[in-house]
């Protein structure tokens, strides 16, 4: 077994007095796939965030390539300042649910902005590299469009080109396909099915149990706050172990099927 | 009558006059986008040392009038500080400092405008606070708040009329005295009137022409 690429070392998240993420814990190895499943508000999303550091976290650490990226602030040997993280501010890529592309740059300036300004690419390399990331997720056409101009699936499969231009270690997927309509949400799963299979590592909140089956290596379900099962996807939905699991999944399918009778 | 015999002798002095307002016009606006750039984000800190004395400046510039300020940098300055900035300076400066406290607002409000998500998303790609402005932030706020910016800035090329009060040679000045030589305040001041006319308005249409492209491109 080698190293893991992601620790997550029980980190406690609040907004105020709320707590969003109770201790959790994970790691994950080089080249695999974690699907995160869970009800809304059960904090998957803030765990994506964390780990982009685009929230604090009050305990514990993250790790990522054995380098600390994240600490809480309350933990007794902390920087108080938070920014204690000797890993670099980009080996972690992230897909959002709203896409967020930069609306004024065109499709490849979209993706070569930060490789340029970040990783100090001159344009020629940049856009060359950028050209490369476009064929893969088949907008190599888009090049030169507005994201407006753009699906949602083709917006999304952008994003996902921006993201890995920056070449990171470990890509999140923040619901992706929630925002989609439903035709369009093949196209970017088969995008993500080709990285996975590529050997980039992920961490997916997703509610495409189709998806979670066939390419996750893990499954983790969480309900407030807490992992409350971690498993394999067979396992976790065949034979979930606990209560919790199989009603949210139960509640799953049925809303599934009643798509389905009326589709 | 109107005769515009005797004023057109003074075609060189209208123009000089012209040329000042214009350089008075440029110097003020270009410190009044720094400062009011620069003032948009203070404002906006969640640091009270920043954002309450930007507050302050803000209310202050903006419910004095302009021509209080010019006189008293002209005038105040040298006393106060022993430090003299001559009547240009002294003009170019009050003007600027009063139209950055407008220009932060209408910054601020352009900022407030471009969502959340895209400072998340220039973050997570690794860009600094300074690239994501730049890059990111600035040229969506800009585009938002395009209009205001234009009439602001049309406002500020008429105000720098004001630094007549303190003797700078600009355009309403050179109107004044041509009228005392020539006797002639309704021809002189006709022409000083057209004259911010033909400075003005291409500045109107340049604004409108950005926008429109800028509106074209995103669609």
């Amino acid at each position: 077994m080698s190293e893991p690429l992601i620790v997550v070392d029980g980190i406690v998240k609040r907004y105020g007095a709320e707590t969003v993420l109770d201790r959790v814990s994970l790691s994950v190895s080089p080249g695999q796939v974690m699907v995160v499943i869970g009800p809304s508000g059960s904090g998957k999303s803030t765990l994506l965030r964390c780990l982009a550091r685009l929230e604090p976290i009050q305990r514990g650490r993250i790790l990522i390539g054995g380098a600390l990226s994240a600490e809480g602030t309350e933990e007794p040997d902390a920087d108080r300042s938070g920014k204690a993280t000797s890993g670099s501010s980009h080996d972690v890529g992230m897909v959002f649910q709203s896409y967020n592309l930069f609306p004024h740059l065109s499709v490849l300036d979209n993706v070569t902005l930060a490789p340029r300004r970040v990783l100090g690419m001159d344009r020629a390399e940049a856009e060359a590299m950028a050209i490369d990331l476009l064929k893969r997720v088949g907008l190599e056409d888009k090049r030169d469009v507005f994201p407006t101009r753009l699906s949602g699936g083709q917006q999304q499969r952008a994003a996902i080109a921006r993201a890995l231009a920056m070449k990171p270690r470990v890509m999140l997927f923040d619901e992706v396909t929630s925002a989609l309509d439903p035709e369009l949400v093949g196209e970017v799963l088969k995008t993500m099915r080709a990285l996975a299979e590529q050997g980039m590592t992920m961490l997916v909140v997703t509610h495409e149990m189709g998806f979670a089956r066939d390419v996750a290596d893990e499954v983790i379900f969480m309900d407030k706050g807490v992992i409350v099962e971690h498993s394999s996807p067979d396992r976790i939905f065949d034979q979930p172990a606990e209560a919790r699991t199989r009603a949210f999944l139960e509640r799953l399918l049925e809303r599934e099927g009643g798509k389905r009778r009326h589709a | 009558m109107i005769q515009a015999g005797p004023i057109l002798s003074y075609a060189p002095d209208f123009l000089a006059g012209a040329l000042l307002t214009v350089e008075l016009g440029c110097v003020s606006a270009g410190l009044g986008v720094l400062l009011g750039l620069v003032l948009a984000l203070t404002r906006r800190s969640s640091y009270r040392l920043l954002s309450w004395p930007t507050y302050a400046y803000i209310e202050f510039f903006r419910t004095t009038p302009p021509l209080v300020q010019i006189v008293w940098l002209y005038y105040g300055l040298p006393l106060l500080l022993g430090f003299d900035l001559g009547a240009f300076g002294a003009a170019a400066v009050a003007l600027g400092l009063n139209i950055a406290a407008f220009l932060a607002e209408i910054f601020r409000a352009g900022i407030a405008g471009v969502d959340r998500t895209q400072w998340q998303a220039a973050r997570v790609l690794g860009l600094g606070f300074v690239d994501t402005l730049r890059f990111v932030i600035l040229p969506q706020a800009v585009r938002n708040v395009l209009p205001p910016i234009g009439t602001t800035i049309i406002y500020l090329i008429k105000d720098t009329a004001l630094a007549s009060a303190i003797g700078t040679p600009e355009l309403l000045r050179v109107g004044q005295l041509v009228a005392n030589e020539t006797f002639r305040p309704a021809e002189a001041l006709t022409v000083v009137a057209i004259a911010y006319f033909v400075l003005t308005y291409p500045v109107a249409l340049g604004f409108s022409a950005v926008e429109r492209r800028l509106s074209k491109a995103r669609a």
